[in-house]
């Protein structure tokens, strides 16, 4: 991978000259009272790349909250069309884990039949990624991400203090650095690796990735699920902020006019008590417990399963959100370990 | 919040989303809420399998999962059989003919008719479960030569609740397979306190009322007795009906020494997306809409509460 590198200033009006060409929009990590969220930027005076974690993953650019799939007269079957609805985008300061999660996102939207709603907004994205600089209290993705990331990253961020070290991932990444103030890096692998690195988790898994799967399906019938399942309150909340949960309910709108209608995409989640609800009433899991316990599996043993990569991240997002203080997979496997 | 971008909106030629248009050819009411219904696409047929399930839509209304129940055809027409639970049904209850739906599909796995050419095969239907079943049996017949004994079991909560009847009686007269049918119960005095139901079809209410049953009465699982010996290493049985219905047909089957992997299901579980995506219909790492909803029993026995 080659690497270049870049003073924070240059790099600065870099994001400003990008921003005046508007060939996409730019969307970066900016500040929001007293937490970070991504957002439209404004100047790259807003960029905010010391940020510990956004409140919500950039999956809110790829699939959005509601998101309009088709549009039609109502009554009037002919008059079905899809619509998909998407702007070139460039986003700057992912960090690593989230660039992990959309690799998952990737594959489960073109799986099989691909979703085009999904896959024409991500050709259309560009992702500038970077690695924390800040600590949260709630965080484990060391433990839990290997370099997937690299596998949508265009270009990634490494901060050596007055400058950038860029790690120039694919060949979109570099085409979008030409007329750039770029140098040749100067660094050591090692002082690269290191200033990656530096932030250490205040979390961890803590089993190793490869044996979790194994680890979670031998206490699939452990107490650890009543126990969590009976404190949560399935507000949802856990599910709406992981950036690897893309479940989602098709609702139908009418306009206030009557005139047209459409069909859209609104997020959903396993969490909620109606989730898995069919037409007589019947409630495929209504037990808190049996929700708790297929969100936990789906992130650690289902999506591994058929993705190969652990299905949390380990931003650490859930566990923020949760008033219960269970969401967190890491908490599931410290409760057995400590109960064993 | 402030958009630096104009929004750009793009129409989708190939979205997965995006329904067909199909009119409805006929419609006829089969029992107080079931209704069956032959749709016809425009250019096309429809392709499917039998046990595979399309999306039919109204627009301003919604979609709904629904089995096709015609067997395999080569004209544009497909048959379903529709029970008015809610919105999107009630809605397709309402049409007229020669009006028009949205249809995606079909989606999911088949019954693996090919696979079992030269076996036995044993039906167990529960209620509107016949409805997907049939569109095997009616294969099966079509190929009656490819397969050894065909028997059908068809049990369902009242006489006014058979489906297909002008079916169940050519069936019951061949000689050629084994047909016997249950009711749970010859009471049909719950119909009067249906109030809250629209009973726009009281037909086989009123039939019923003056008929008597002279059939079996009893749960499916009383059905068994009846039949002559069934090799188990011939034999498949495909069993579709309500939950409730699995469990104890299983345990019949086992004590006919029937092993999981010649039992073959068809699951109902919550769906939208159909297609994989939308994650309502997963039974723990099993996407029901694409790995089912027909299965080998011997695939996911493993699952807790699965039946
Ligand atoms: C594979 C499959 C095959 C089916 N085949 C048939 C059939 O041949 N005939 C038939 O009458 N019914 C069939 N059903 C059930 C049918 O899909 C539901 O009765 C229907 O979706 C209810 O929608 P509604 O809007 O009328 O009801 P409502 O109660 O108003 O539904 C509310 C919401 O719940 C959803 N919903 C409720 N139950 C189900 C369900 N079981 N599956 C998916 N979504 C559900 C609906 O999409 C709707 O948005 C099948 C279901 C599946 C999964
Ligand atoms: S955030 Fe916590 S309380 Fe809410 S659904 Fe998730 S686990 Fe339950
Ligand atoms: S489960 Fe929690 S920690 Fe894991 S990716 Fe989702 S929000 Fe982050
Ligand atoms: S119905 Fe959406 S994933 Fe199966």
């Amino acid at each position: 991978m080659e690497l270049l590198k870049i003073s924070k200033k240059n790099f600065l009006s870099f994001v400003d000259k990008k921003m005046s060409e508007k060939k996409s929009r730019i969307v970066g990590v900016i500040q929001k009272g007293s937490h970070f969220v991504f957002d439209d930027l404004q100047s790259s005076k807003d960029l905010r790349l010391d940020y510990d974690v956004t409140i919500l993953p950039p999956k809110k650019y790829f699939q959005p909250q509601k998101e309009v799939m088709l549009k039609f007269a109502p009554k009037n079957v002919e008059s079905y069309v899809a619509v998909n609805s998407y702007d070139p985008i460039t986003i700057f300061g992912i960090h690593y884990y989230d660039l992990a999660a959309i690799y998952l996102m990737d594959r489960a939207f073109s799986d099989g039949d691909g979703d085009e709603h999904y896959i024409k907004k991500r050709e259309n994205s560009l992702l500038i990624g970077s690695y924390p600089q800040k600590h949260f209290k709630q965080r484990f993705s060391r433990s839990v991400v290997k370099d997937q990331y690299y596998k949508v990253a265009d270009l990634m961020l490494v901060d050596m203090g007055d400058e950038y070290v860029i790690e120039v991932v694919s060949e979109k990444g570099k085409n979008y650095l030409k007329g750039s103030q770029l140098k040749k890096n100067t660094y050591s692998l090692k002082q690269v690796e290191e200033a990656k690195t530096h932030i250490k988790d205040d979390q961890k898994l803590p089993v190793t990735v490869d044996i979790a799967s194994e680890f979670l399906t031998r206490n699939y019938y452990h107490s650890v699920w009543k126990y969590f399942g009976d404190k949560c309150f399935s507000c949802g909340s856990c599910v709406f902020v992981c950036p690897t949960c893309y479940c989602f309910d098709v609702c139908e709108e009418i306009d206030l006019t009557l005139a047209a209608g459409q069909r859209i995409k609104v997020w959903d989640g396993c969490m909620l008590e109606n989730f898995a609800v069919v037409a007589d009433g019947h409630n495929f899991r209504r037990d808190r417990a049996d929700r708790f316990k297929h969100r936990t599996f789906r992130k650690v043993k289902y999506l591994p399963d058929r993705y190969r990569y652990f299905g949390c991240v380990g931003c650490g997002r859930c566990a923020d959100a949760c008033t219960a203080d269970i969401a967190g997979p890491n908490k599931v496997f410290k409760y057995i370990l400590e109960k064993q | 919040m402030a958009e630096t971008y104009p929004h750009k909106e793009v129409i989708e030629k190939t979205s997965i989303y995006l329904p067909e248009v199909a009119t409805l050819r006929e419609k006829r009411p089969m029992t107080p809420f079931d209704t069956y219904f032959s749709f016809e696409l425009r250019d096309h047929s429809l392709g499917h399998r039998p046990g595979q399930f399309a999306e039919i839509s109204i627009p301003g209304i919604g979609e709904a999962p629904i089995s096709v129940s015609s067997p395999p055809a080569t004209d544009n027409r497909f048959e379903m059989v529709i029970r008015k639970v809610g919105t999107v049904t009630s809605a397709i209850h309402s049409l007229e003919v020669g009006e028009k739906v949205g249809v995606r599909g079909p989606y999911g796995t088949s019954f693996p008719m090919e696979a079992l050419k030269g076996s036995s095969l044993l039906f167990i239907c529960g209620g509107i479960g016949l409805v997907p079943a049939r569109s095997a049996i009616k294969y099966a017949l079509e190929h009656r030569d490819d397969y050894k004994n065909i028997s059908i079991l068809f049990g369902c909560k009242d006489p006014a609740q058979r489906l297909f009847v002008d079916e169940l009686e050519q069936w019951k007269q061949r000689d050629d397979i084994v047909f016997y049918e249950t009711v749970d119960t010859t009471d049909l005095s719950t119909y009067l306190e249906m109030s809250h139901m629209d009973l726009s079809y009281r037909g086989p209410v009123d039939e019923w009322k003056s008929k008597k049953w002279k059939d079996n009465v009893g749960v499916i699982t009383t059905l068994f007795p009846k039949l002559d010996y069934v090799d188990p290493r011939e034999t498949y049985a495909i069993v579709v009906g309500p939950p409730v219905m699995y469990k104890f047909a299983i345990m019949n089957l086992h004590d006919m020494e029937l092993s999981d992997d010649h039992i073959i299901l068809s699951l109902e579980r919550r769906m939208k997306c159909g297609v994989g995506k939308c994650g309502h219909c997963q039974i723990e790492d099993i996407y029901v809409c694409q790995d089912g909803p027909v299965f080998y029993y011997n695939d996911i026995s493993y699952i807790k509460g699965v039946i």
